[in-house]
């Protein structure tokens, strides 16, 4: 710093300070109407220190005498993604040179990212691309790894901006790269950039050096997840995401409740994809790291100050919220196992049960030995609350009743903590999704009893739940909701209908079925036919007509509807001809209308295969069982 | 939802006067409804053309026969939407692109003679027909509301004392709704274009280095337009209420960087800066594996005020219309190709909301034992003729060869023998059986219940 006076260094530091201030904290408060006006500040501050420092340089190039005649790589240009990390070449980082070149680096930095956020992209470009040419003349070393790091994380966003994902990679797997050998090669906590600028007096500890350069690389590691994610590698980005995660437990960077929602909502990728060992673990996880962020102020509390209403508010969502992705977790392990157990018309293969048990001693403990090293989420003292909550639920498929009903109540008992925040008033389409997944969560349990009185019992809980909302409804507000709570309606109803008609199959002989059944059965089977008829119905227009041409939405489900309907009236129980005619011929209608819709809509066929065939047949048959009823009808009279 | 309810269109304004300045060229073309946007930096290969329900040529003046005016633009999408309302459909309009590509001047206009945009318009339209109503029986309401939404937050413009923001809440009667959000009555244009204007004044301007003004909020107008009918015979009111949306989004992605999902307003490669958002990420990671695999999942990451607001209209029982608004110049290539690539895309809209059905492998095979049983019948009567000229059934092959055991357990032998393949022989020697077992053949376990039901019915008429 021979030539620059320790004044006018001190002004350059005083000046960047500034800049930093003004960018960081002064731009918050900037008025609407000017939103860049502290950074476009900074900006000007920031071009000063570049010219100072320029000139200065001259003046030091000429007393160095030709220090820079050595440049050992001055016309080739910085290209990332291919191999260049920066090691064993060119001015070593602690150099005069080298750290004149990371200094100047660093302003363009600066400035780069100054444009950028302004919405001035090409320029910013330019200055970022100026502070890798100047990076490129240098060796990484503790002095500029930082710079190094945090250069390549702003190409990599701007590019990923121009949708030029690759080129984005190509940055941040090379800095990603220039990380880990620096940790092998060197390890020392590195010089931030801002202490290129700070008086002596100044100058970051280890602890804070450290701190700030593991934060550029989780941000690496963030924008690499993002950039995987847009170019569709999933699975490569969910690793990426986790690695976030962990990093930011175990640097204590998080907040607690920003936090376990984001773990949460990994458990949701992992759950999609079968993987619940890892699903459940961030859930717990997630339950445990959201304990930190504190108790629920109370309602009194609330009702004092704004900031306790706001963050009793926060915390009630985000464990509801937590919650809900556990009731999600339940769900998809009782559904999956039921998918792995039923027979081809969705009963319980007892043969498959069998051998899946025997399969599974011995080997599920390794498994879950074996990736549970891999991914562990967890500082040292929430460890163990994390482990003791994955013991509350079984990972593995259940595959009886007992196991079955066991991952049932944990689901259970989330639905009644999400319902607590997530109440009808207020929150009605939360309300009722938490109510369909406590209705699913009932059908799937269902499956694996079986006593068949209890089984037609929860699928009446079923009923029980959604009957009264789906009534309560506005039907225009909330149309889709309704469609779907008519459609499980009307296929509850049709399963205890069938259940119905098991049991007295099973119990009674013919001669003693008493009216009482028959007086079930038909109710059952008009109540069916009722909702499929009512979400046909949803389908008109406000004047009542029937559409000619059914949304790919809803055209499969609206053919089966009918398909269906067809077939319930075709099961209604009557001693009066003149009543069964009447439902086989509305019967026969139903099933006119798929044949008929696929006829002038071809490509609907594909959707509804089989219904349609059978459809076809029923066309052609029902007519005779009418004219046989007829006839009988006719002798009769 | 997909298909016919969301129609598409595009629009082309003229040079700005700084692009005049910069001697700038036109990168877009459009013939009939097809709009071609060509590479500058590649002008031999670079063309790309995306067809849409219309392409507006604004580019130049009233002079060019192609050029398309505020009326055309109001003609073909407003008043369509304005029908729908009348039908009792809600309706939504929703203007699309860049800052300073002439979002506001589709949507809002100027207020000179020939130059008010869709909202004026439509209002305008709306009380000339409501005015030439003579039926005694119907009357009209109409309401009107204007927020805007900026970094997430509701805002009243409607409402100068209104400060803070607003909470949105949902109530199973009402709807979606915007809590103390002020809802005014208007009788007449002049009323609603005074609320628009002193609304339009309050919305977030701001000025940039790059565009001197520049919407950084969306803005939603909503008309509630309610039609009341009298019956005089049961003097019962009857009401359609419909819900006129109009949505001028914001230009800059600034704007809504806290995020709008759920049915992908403004889709892209951006990577999100902050750690902040990595909840974001995840869930969209969530999300692509969720569609693929169609399983169940929750993603916490709330919807964006807009999407949540909007969720009804853009699918289920509303018309939406979209306009996306085009620069021509060469230096805004890039964003006018990815505004004209989310134009196609919002052809392709939904919401999330899906029936999921219950395997019914149970009920199918069911019925296919039904199905067989009655050709059986059908064969046994020696109707196969009949059968074969009524059309082409599938070929008995399919059909499983026991029927569900779970309907027929209990039946008697006959069932079992009707299932297996009959030759004509002994179909002809089935003639000859009595009516009565050819009946049983057809008689499921229901049938029986319906038996004993006559049975017993009989049994109580005769003991009267």
């Amino acid at each position: 710093m021979a030539s620059l006076s320790s004044d006018e260094w001190r002004a350059i530091c005083d000046k960047f300070t500034n800049a930093q201030n003004l960018t960081e904290v002064e731009s918050r408060n900037d008025p609407e109407n000017d939103p860049f006006r502290s950074k476009y500040k900074a900006r000007e501050l920031l071009r000063e220190i570049y010219c100072s420092l320029k000139s200065f340089e001259v003046s030091e190039g000429e007393e160095d005498g030709g220090g820079e005649s050595g440049d050992p790589r001055p016309s080739e240009q910085p290209v990332d993604g291919q191999r260049e990390d920066g090691f064993g070449q060119g001015f070593s980082g602690d150099s005069p040179a080298g750290l004149r070149a990371a200094k100047l680096g660093a302003v363009e930095y600066y400035l780069g990212v100054n444009h950028v956020d302004t919405e001035e992209l090409s320029a910013g470009q330019e200055h970022l691309m100026n502070c890798m040419k100047l990076l490129g003349r240098c060796s990484v070393s503790s002095e500029n790894v930082s710079l190094f790091i945090h250069v390549r994380n702003q190409l990599g966003i701007l590019w990923a901006g121009r949708d030029e994902t690759e080129t984005a990679q190509g940055f941040l797997e090379t800095a990603e790269s220039i990380y880990q050998h620096y940790m092998k090669e060197d390890g020392s906590p590195p010089t931030d950039m801002t202490e290129y600028f700070t008086t002596e007096e100044k100058l970051l500890t280890h602890q804070e050096r450290t701190k700030r350069f593991e934060l550029a690389y989780t941000h690496t590691m963030y924008y690499l997840a993002q950039v995987y994610k847009n170019l569709g590698q999933t699975e490569r980005a969910a690793t990426y995401c986790h690695s976030t995660l962990q990093r930011q437990l175990q640097l204590n960077q998080f907040n607690p409740m920003e936090w376990a929602l984001n773990a949460a909502t990994l458990s949701q990728y992992y759950i999609t994809k079968g993987r619940y060992m890892e699903g459940r673990h961030c859930l717990s996880a997630a339950t445990v790291i959201s304990g930190l962020a504190g108790e629920v102020p109370s309602e009194a509390a609330a009702q004092e100050s704004e900031t306790e209403n706001e963050r009793r508010e926060q915390l009630r969502q985000k464990r509801a919220e937590i919650a809900r992705c556990w009731i999600k977790y339940c769900l998809n392990l009782l559904q999956d196992a039921k998918k792995l157990l039923e027979d081809n018309i969705g009963e319980l293969d007892t043969d498959r049960q069998d051998e899946l048990k025997r399969a599974r001693r011995g080997e599920e403990e390794e498994e879950e030995k074996g990736r549970k090293s891999a991914l562990l989420f967890g500082s040292e003292d929430t460890f163990d609350s994390i482990a003791s909550l994955e013991e509350k639920v079984r990972c593995l498929f259940p595959l009886d009743f007992t196991e079955a009903r066991a991952v049932f109540l944990v689901g259970q008992n989330y639905v009644t903590q999400a319902k607590e925040y997530f109440q009808m008033d207020g929150y009605v389409t939360d309300h009722i999704e938490i109510l369909q997944d406590h209705s699913a969560l009932f059908r799937a349990l269902a499956f694996f009893e079986e006593d068949l009185e209890r089984r037609c019992k929860m699928h009446k809980r079923r009923v029980d739940m959604l009957e009264p909302i789906c009534t309560d409804l506005n039907a225009q507000y909330y149309l889709m909701i309704r469609r779907q709570l008519m459609f499980e309606l009307a296929e509850t109803y049709s399963e205890m209908m069938d259940l119905k008609l098991t049991l007295a199959n099973r119990q009674a002989d013919t001669q003693s079925l008493d009216s009482h059944t028959i007086k079930k059965f038909n109710h059952l089977c008009s109540a069916s036919a009722k909702y499929f008829q009512m979400f046909l119905d949803s389908l008109c227009s406000p004047e009542g007509k029937v559409p000619e041409h059914l949304e790919e939405e809803v055209l499969r489900p609206a053919l089966v509807a009918r398909f269906r309907v067809a077939r319930l009236h075709s099961r209604l129980i009557s001693s009066s001809p003149s009543v069964q005619l009447d439902n086989l011929n509305r019967s026969l209608e139903n099933y006119k209308y798929v044949v008929q819709y696929c006829e002038t809509h071809p490509e609907a066929a594909t959707t509804v295969e089989t219904e349609l065939e059978l459809s076809k047949e029923m066309v052609g048959l029902l007519p005779l069982k009418i004219n046989r009823l007829k006839a009988r009808m006719a002798a009769n009279n | 939802m997909a298909g016919a309810s969301v129609k598409v269109a595009v629009r082309v304004r003229p040079f700005n006067s700084r692009e005049t300045g910069r001697n700038a060229k036109c990168v877009i073309q459009m013939q009939g409804n097809t709009t071609c946007i060509s590479n500058p930096k590649q002008p031999k290969d670079g063309a790309k053309n995306f067809t849409f329900d219309y392409s507006y040529w604004s580019h130049t003046t009233v002079d060019d026969p192609s050029f398309a005016s505020q009326r055309q633009v109001y003609k073909d999408i407003g008043e369509e939407m304005l029908l729908h309302a009348f039908e009792g459909y809600n309706v939504c309009i929703f203007a699309y692109g860049q800052t300073g590509a002439g979002k506001s001047y589709t949507m809002m206009g100027k207020q000179e003679p020939g130059q008010e945009g869709i909202i004026p318009q439509l209002c305008e339209d709306l009380f000339q027909r409501t005015g030439e109503n003579t039926d005694p029986d119907l009357t009209y309401s109409v309401e009107v509301s204007y927020m805007e939404i900026y970094c997430e937050r509701v805002r009243d413009l409607l409402n100068p004392k209104s400060q803070g923001t607003l909470r949105v809440r949902e109530h199973p009667i009402l709807g979606p709704y915007v809590e103390d959000l002020s809802k005014l009555a208007v009788t007449g244009f002049t009323d609603i274009r005074d609320l628009m204007d002193a609304g339009n004044k309050a919305r977030t301007v701001a000025a940039t280095n790059m565009n001197e003004t520049s919407s950084r909020s969306h803005a939603v107008f909503t008309i509630v337009f309610t039609q009341k009918r009298r019956d005089q015979m049961t003097s019962l009111d009857t009401e359609k209420v419909s819900k006129i949306s109009l949505v001028d989004l914001a230009g800059s992605e600034r704007a809504d960087s806290s995020g709008a999902k759920g049915t992908r307003l403004k889709e892209g490669a951006n990577i999100n800066k902050s750690l902040t958002t990595l909840g974001k990420v995840i869930s969209a990671l969530a999300e692509m594996q969720s569609s693929k695999k169609r399983k169940s999942d929750f993603i916490p990451y709330r919807d964006s005020v807009l999407t949540w607001l909007l969720k009804e209209n853009l699918g289920g029982n509303s018309r939406t219309a979209m306009i996306a608004a085009l620069s021509p110049a060469d230096i805004n290539y890039e964003e006018t190709l990815s505004t004209l690539r989310y134009a196609d895309r919002a052809k392709q809209i939904r919401c999330n909301a899906v029936i999921n059905e219950d395997p019914n492998a149970k009920l199918i095979r069911e019925l296919k034992a039904e199905v067989e049983r009655l050709r059986n019948l059908l064969f046994s009567q020696g109707l196969q003729e009949l059968l074969d000229n009524a059309g082409e059934p599938a070929s008995a092959g399919d059909v499983p060869a026991d029927p569900d055991p779970l309907i027929e357990d209990g039946e008697e032998g006959e069932e079992a023998v009707a299932t297996e393949p009959i030759s004509k022989e002994e179909a002809a020697e089935r003639l000859l059986e009595t009516e009565k077992i050819i009946a049983e053949l057809n008689e499921t376990w229901e049938e029986k219940l319906r038996k004993t039901e006559s049975i017993r019915l009989e049994r109580s008429t005769r003991s009267q």
